[in-house]
Formats: structure tokens, C-alpha cells, sequence
């Protein structure tokens, strides 16, 4: 999709990402972190359906089945998940090359999101050891979450 | 440490094992788990169960005036 320009970049993020770096946790989908060439229309998802239907690929509900899986195509929607994709590491899928968003920068999203399962990926990213209170209070701060943080972490990590 | 205590320690500590799986080991865990939730999810649930309904069970349904609680 990458090499046929419908994408620009991409990166794997979510619970599926999460499993990278902590043990395994229940999930519905993968979600996909996407920039689109054609980001400014209202329907910045299209070619990336269009593409997926000659080649076989149905689309079901929000996502397309992918294999077992439903895939989730989001378009970075700000400077934080545009960064996530950039910055997003290598991955070896059973021989598949795939980009994985870091560690961090899961923690952060899961924080600007804030549902329960959000607070839960933060503490199993911290448990498994994978990131730092450091590191998700830096950039945190630095995508004006710092707010956020200190709330999580009275909340959830200190005494 | 009694033996519940120790039972859930143990299962933490198998939880926590799991970390050290490959991630695509974890991918396909997680799939399983997804395909049982999908299963249960599609299977027709137990029969609800109404009120009784009906003035010889609920006579303010006649008289048209509200139970007192």
C-alpha cells in the first residue's frame, strides 16, 4: 500500500502494538496509525478501501478484515500520532516487516484517550518495564498532557 | 500464605510469564481469546424472565393509583 502511494506511512498501534511489549490482552481489532496522500478530503479513507476491495480484502464495519483480523485504518490526527508513526520502530511478524509504535508513545495516546482499558495499557506498559514514568512524563509534557500525567499518576502510582 | 493466596500468586506469575512469548506467539493468543469472546457473543442468551403483569398481581394497574413504597 506504501509502495503503490496510497499510503505515505504507517504504523501499528493500539492493543496489538501494546503485545509487543507487554503480555497478551484481549482485543477486537488492530488498529492501524495511517497518513494518507489525500488527507484534506472528507473521505480520507477511501483509497485505502478502494485498494483493499480489487485486491480481495472486505471492508467489515469500521475496519477491514485483514486474515483473522479486522484492521482499523485511522488517519494521525495530531502531532502527537503523527509522531508515533514516524517514530515508530521496526517489527518482525513471522517474516512480515512491520512498524510498531514505541513503547512511550503508546503510554501517551492510551493517556489523551482515557477510557479504563487506556489507564490499564499505561500500567501494563509500566509493569512490563518497557517504558519509564520519565519517558511518558517528558512527552506527555510535551504534547501538553502534562496535566493529564500527574492526575494518572496520583491517581494510579502514588502512595 | 494460605493456599488462595498462593494459588493467585501463582497465577500472576503465569500471567506475567507470558511477556517473554514471542510477540506473534501473543498475536495469536489473543486471536483465540477474540474468536471464544466472538462465539459467546453470538449465542442466543438465556430467557429473560418478564414481571408479573396483569392487576391480580399488580392492583394499582386497576385502581390506577400508585402503590405507596
Amino acid at each position: 500500500m506504501q509502495q503503490s502511494g496510497v499510503i505515505r506511512d504507517y504504523a501499528l498501534f493500539g492493543a496489538t502494538a501494546q503485545m509487543r511489549y507487554t503480555e497478551p490482552v484481549a482485543t477486537l481489532d488492530a488498529g492501524v496509525l495511517v497518513a494518507v496522500k489525500s488527507g484534506n478530503r472528507l473521505d480520507p479513507l477511501r483509497e485505502i478501501y478502494d485498494f483493499c476491495a480489487v485486491r480481495g480484502y472486505r471492508a467489515a464495519g469500521e475496519a477491514i478484515q485483514v486474515g483473522a483480523w479486522p484492521a482499523q485504518f485511522i488517519p494521525a490526527f495530531n502531532p502527537l500520532t503523527v509522531e508515533a508513526m514516524e517514530e515508530a520502530v521496526p517489527a518482525d511478524f513471522d517474516g512480515v516487516p512491520l512498524r510498531v509504535v514505541r513503547a512511550d508513545h503508546l503510554a501517551v495516546i492510551a493517556l489523551s484517550v482515557g477510557r479504563a482499558k487506556d489507564w490499564a495499557r499505561i500500567l501494563a506498559l509500566l509493569e512490563s518495564g518497557s517504558v519509564s514514568r520519565t519517558a511518558i512524563a517528558e512527552l506527555a509534557a510535551r504534547h501538553g498532557l502534562a496535566d493529564a500525567w500527574h492526575r494518572f499518576e496520583n491517581r494510579f502510582l502514588n502512595d | 500464605m494460605t493456599d488462595s493466596e498462593a494459588m493467585l500468586r501463582r497465577q500472576a506469575q503465569w500471567q506475567k510469564d507470558r511477556r517473554s512469548l514471542s510477540w506473534p506467539e501473543k498475536i495469536r493468543m489473543a486471536e483465540q481469546v477474540r474468536e471464544s469472546a466472538e462465539r459467546l457473543r453470538d449465542r442466543p442468551g438465556p430467557a429473560r424472565t418478564l414481571p408479573p403483569s396483569g392487576p391480580a398481581r399488580r392492583p394499582y394497574l386497576a385502581t390506577g393509583r400508585c402503590p405507596e413504597f
